[in-house]
């Protein structure tokens, strides 16, 4: 189903090498930190006014870490893979002194006075942070699109009349456009990967707990997890593997040892048993005849590479899942949002307001239920899932589509069957597993194990070195 | 051979009740006492005096008979299982317990027999224990209000003076250990169920820590509060049992001998509820200054702390959770039955029904800030000595008593932040009401409170006084 | 931040049967009013968390005990 896509250059620019790549360059000393970040810095100036990816760019900042970076490693202190790689945050992450707007009219003034865990242990590790990214007001995502909010749309860079897939709308753009070498987004119902399917990239929802939310503005603290948004798995692994760990400021922080993601994760799937989620439920939308040719195809690759696949099916159809999570998330993002709702409802867009009324009805009895529904599911899929060494989901039904296009929009997000992981709290990855004949990307989902993101990369790896999408990037 | 440790006195005999589970222990050891005397005694006693307390819904003589002889067996065959293997209990009827019914009170669940234990009866069972039977409970484990007098059971009646509530919810857990129909009583506490009773009828009663103890086979009443804990004459008992309940993975320290000393402790001692809540009775406060002074003299030192959140804010937040997570675990009953329920549960359940989902996120917000601020101030400390409720044992059907008894308390700043904590008898009012107050201790350090409370027992003439019936 | 004004008893009824308690007599109902009103003043009184990253206590976890 491959139409012939956009082909970018063949050398690689600065801003389209993977991480693995940079930072190969930066620790022989062949590239410098700043010329790099110079790059994405003149690649924001030139694609912004089409893409929308940023609500904040900290040119000056990012600069500034980049010479202390280059100094710092010329004097021998390298810190490792990430030093000097610049990346930008979903705009719900704080940053000490920097303003966090979460997309929101009620927040445009707002500097925050904490930085995010997960950023912090990005910039000890030496990364360079760039600024901010375009979101929905405050991580809401219905579905629907309104353009009501105080930013602009952000846009599609396979094609900008698309959507970007929400709400980290900018993080998937960003790295798709080589704006940023990797995005951190957040995910409660598919935040993270409903972006990067929509661009093409790769996103990570890990395990819920394995990565701080401490310093992110919550959306649903039951639901929400952080996470990277990349060009390949292997930088994706890079990332989670320096955000993760167990952080006494979050209450949901899992107190575990983290893995070494990277090791191991070249080691191929030969004899892996890889379930195969096909039927999601007489209610789950219809699926693009693209995407389900590539998904098809996605599964010969993995079987021609040694796994043995087998059908699973889960105990409840997608529409069981979703339910839940939009119960649990009216529930306490209305706790969350309820003295904005009370005192400023008229600035928040339709989305979130809509949202918030849903909460301020809700009953608690209906909330526990939904919490002790959610417990059940979560423990009968994962007696489904834990048959399996990883299991391989659809991700959205359809590309990413138009803007003008409410119900379609409506499908993308609110049909895809990321909220299923949301709810159970498995480790889920979106992975592009090709293009539709008008050259969009499409993905599927790798599933794995509870605290199991290690077999989920090596699959995903695997996939990826077995194909040719990374190969293709967005032209602007 | 007597002789076992220098502190080791033997436990007083008092004419018809049953021995303490370690007392008995000794005699079952030495070949002095047999299981089937002792479940006869209960028996006996439950027979004598229960007509009048009702501290049992249920009473199987004849499989609890048929366990002593096997017990009795074992035992003569060298294979004893240890310190309660014998030893005679009950559970508040909100466990199962194979082949028995389990009504948790309630017209709703007439006729219901279940098919297996409960894990926690299991583990008694394991450990040798001898179940006699199911106690009375308000119903479904509903704990605060008054009494109306409208559950298919007999209202059970304090041993001390059966004109008096016996506390609740585990109404009949508390009366029947001081009654002597019982050695050991299973109950459980949501926002005081098992340490009312204990205070309302001076026994020991200990909620341990959030999350030791496994509540499989038991009614849900509150998920996130409920706590299953042991009632017992003396602290040494509820040690006992609480390391058999716990099972062998958990790291629960063996029983206290009576210590004698408690030198080099530190106890953090909170005295106010803080504003929004009548203080304690009079005769409370004497008990407790002198108990205090009974530590000092044991060794331990003392330092006055505060209750970071007032007692009353804590009793809204736990209310509001209670209610809401009840009304959610018997929302169909509710809707199809309420005429079948006592006026307290629909009350509740009503209440639960009617609360908003913020609000009851609000309650859990609150409950973690309470949580986080309580356990900074204990971690600080070996233990905390505070009161329990703040009245003694009310009279029954007098509704401002009955109220004020299981809302004026300090029980629920450590249901809402799962502290494990221990309810004990420290004296007793001109008309012979027992006295009471609460020992909370770091989480999963029962030990310690184990310790002070036994302590404080030993150097205290108080287990010598029973009810007379 | 809630009106605490008195609930109607037509309020109640509708509100019952709203969420599906539809065996209720009249005086059930008529206590349900008055535990409307108290509800109504202790959600209100409930004190509402400064930060948005004040969470509820029980979080959820995996696995799950």
């Amino acid at each position: 189903m491959k139409a012939m896509p956009k082909l970018a250059p063949a050398a690689p620019e600065l801003v389209h090498l993977t991480i693995t790549e940079a930072s190969r360059l930066i620790a022989a000393r062949r590239l410098s930190p700043v010329e790099l970040v110079e790059a994405f810095l003149a690649r924001i100036a030139a694609t912004e006014d089409r893409l929308h990816a940023y609500i904040t760019v900290l040119g000056d900042e990012a600069l500034a870490a980049a010479r202390q970076a280059e100094a710092d490693i010329a004097a021998g202190r390298y810190k490792g893979p990430l030093h000097g790689i610049p990346f930008a945050v979903k705009d719900n992450y704080h940053v000490v002194g920097v303003r966090t707007t979460g997309a929101s009219r009620l927040m445009l003034d707002y500097v925050a006075d904490e930085t995010a865990t997960a950023i912090e242990r990005l910039t000890a590790a030496g990364a360079i942070l760039l600024g901010k990214l375009n979101t929905w007001e405050y991580g809401t995502g219905t579905g629907e699109i309104h353009d009501d909010l105080p930013f602009p749309l952000a846009r599609n860079p396979w094609n900008t009349d698309r959507f970007t897939g929400g709400s980290s709308t900018g993080a998937g753009v960003a790295v798709a456009a080589g704006s940023a070498m990797f995005a951190l987004g957040s995910d409660t119902g598919g935040s993270v990967r409903l972006p990067a399917a929509a661009a093409g990239v790769q996103g990570m929802k890990a395990t819920y707990g394995v990565v701080s939310r401490a310093g992110i503005l919550p959306n649903c603290w039951s639901l929400d997890v952080a996470g990277p948004l990349t060009w390949t798995c292997e930088d994706n692994a890079l990332v989670l593997r320096t955000i993760a760990g167990h952080d006494p400021r979050d209450p949901g922080s899992a107190d575990r040892l983290v893995p070494d993601y990277l090791q191991g994760i070249g080691a191929g799937i030969a004899g892996m048993v890889i379930g195969v989620i096909r039927d999601l439920g007489p209610d789950a939308p219809s699926m693009q005849p693209d995407t389900r040719a590539n998904l098809e195809a996605m599964e010969a690759v993995l079987e021609d590479l040694g796994a043995r696949l087998v059908e699973i099916s889960l105990p409840a159809p997608l529409s069981g899942y979703r339910q839940i999570v939009g119960a649990i998330n009216w529930g306490e993002s209305y706790s969350i949002h309820e003295r904005d709702f009370l005192e400023r409802a008229d600035l928040m867009g339709k989305a979130l307001r809509d949202k918030m009324t849903a909460g301020f009805t809700m009953r608690a009895v209906d909330y526990i239920a939904a919490q002790r529904r959610r417990r059940e599911l979560a423990q009968s899929t994962d007696a489904v899932l834990s048959a399996c060494d990883a299991v391989l989901a659809p991700c959205t039904f359809l590309t990413a589509p138009t803007f003008d296009d409410q119900e379609t929009l409506t499908k993308f997000t609110f049909g895809a069957a990321t909220s299923i992981f949301n709810a159970t709290g498995h480790p889920a990855l979106s992975i592009c597993n090709g293009f539709d004949a008008d050259g969009m990307p499409t993905s599927a989902q790798i599933v794995g194990r509870w605290f199991d993101e290690a077999t989920v990369y090596r699959v995903a790896r695997a996939y990826e070195a077995a194909t040719p999408w990374r190969a293709e990037r967005p032209v602007l | 051979m007597s002789q076992t440790t220098a502190a080791a006195a033997p436990s007083p005999v008092v004419p018809d009740h049953p021995p303490t589970a370690a007392a008995a222990a000794r005699e079952i050891a030495a070949g002095r006492l047999s299981p089937v005397d002792l479940v006869e005694a209960c028996l006996r006693r439950i027979e004598a005096v229960d007509g009048t307390i009702h501290s049992f819904v249920y009473v199987d003589a004849e499989r609890a008979l048929a366990a002593a002889r096997h017990a009795e067996a074992e035992i003569a065959a060298g294979r004893s299982r240890g310190p309660l293997h014998g030893i005679p209990f009950a559970a508040k009827d909100n466990y199962d317990a194979a082949g028995l019914p389990t009504c948790g009170g309630s017209r709703l669940m007439a006729g219901t027999v279940a098919d297996r234990d409960a894990i926690l009866v299991a583990a008694m069972k394991n450990a040798g224990a001898i179940l006699l039977g199911k106690l009375s409970t308000w119903e479904y484990g509903t704990g605060n209000g008054g009494e109306y007098f409208d559950l298919p059971i007999p209202t059970t009646r304090n041993p001390w003076d059966t004109q008096r509530f016996a506390g609740g919810s585990s109404t009949g857990a508390g009366a029947a250990v001081a009654a002597g129909t019982t050695v050991i009583a299973l109950g459980s506490d949501t926002t005081g169920s098992v340490r009312l009773p204990a205070s309302a009828c001076g026994v020991v009663g200990l909620r341990p820590t959030h999350g030791l103890l496994d509540k499989a086979g038991m009614i849900a009443n509150c998920y996130s509060m409920d706590v299953p804990g042991p009632l017992a004459w003396t602290v040494e008992d509820a040690a006992l049992v609480l390391r058999a309940l716990a099972g062998p993975s958990a790291t629960v320290a063996p029983a206290p001998t009576r210590p004698a000393s408690l030198s080099g402790l530190r106890i953090g001692v909170i005295l106010d509820p803080g504003p929004g809540m009548a203080g304690p009775d009079a005769a409370l406060v004497t008990a407790f200054t002198e108990g205090l002074t009974v530590l000092e003299e044991l060794g331990a030192e003392l330092f006055e702390i505060s209750l970071p959140v007032p007692a009353a804010e804590c009793f809204l937040a736990a209310s509001v959770i209670g209610s809401s997570e009840s009304a959610a675990i018997h929302e169909a009953e509710l809707r199809e039955r309420p005429q079948d329920m006592g006026f307290a549960l629909r009350d509740k359940l009503m209440r639960g029904a009617m609360t908003r989902a913020s609000d009851y996120l609000a309650a859990q917000r609150v409950r973690r800030m309470v949580a986080d601020a309580l356990d900074r101030t204990i971690r600080t400390y070996d233990a905390v000595v505070t009161f329990g409720a703040f009245h003694v044992a009310p009279r029954l059907g007098v509704e401002p008593e009955m109220t004020a008894f299981t809302a004026d308390t300090m029980l629920t700043p450590f249901s809402l932040s799962g502290h494990p904590s221990l309810v004990q008898c420290n004296g007793f009012t001109g008309s012979g009401l027992p006295l009471h107050w609460q020992i909370v201790g770091r989480r999963f350090a029962e030990a310690n409170i184990l310790k002070i409370a036994a302590a404080y027992e030993a150097a205290t003439t108080w287990r010598l006084r029973r009810p007379t019936l | 931040m809630t009106d605490t004004t008195p609930w109607t008893i037509d309020e109640i009824a509708a509100y019952a049967a709203r969420y599906g308690l539809t065996r209720l007599e009249p005086a059930h109902l008529e206590r349900m009013r008055e535990i409307a009103d108290k509800v109504a003043l202790a959600s209100a009184a409930i004190p509402r968390m400064p930060r948005k990253s004040d969470e509820p206590a029980p979080v959820f976890r995996v696995p799950l005990t």
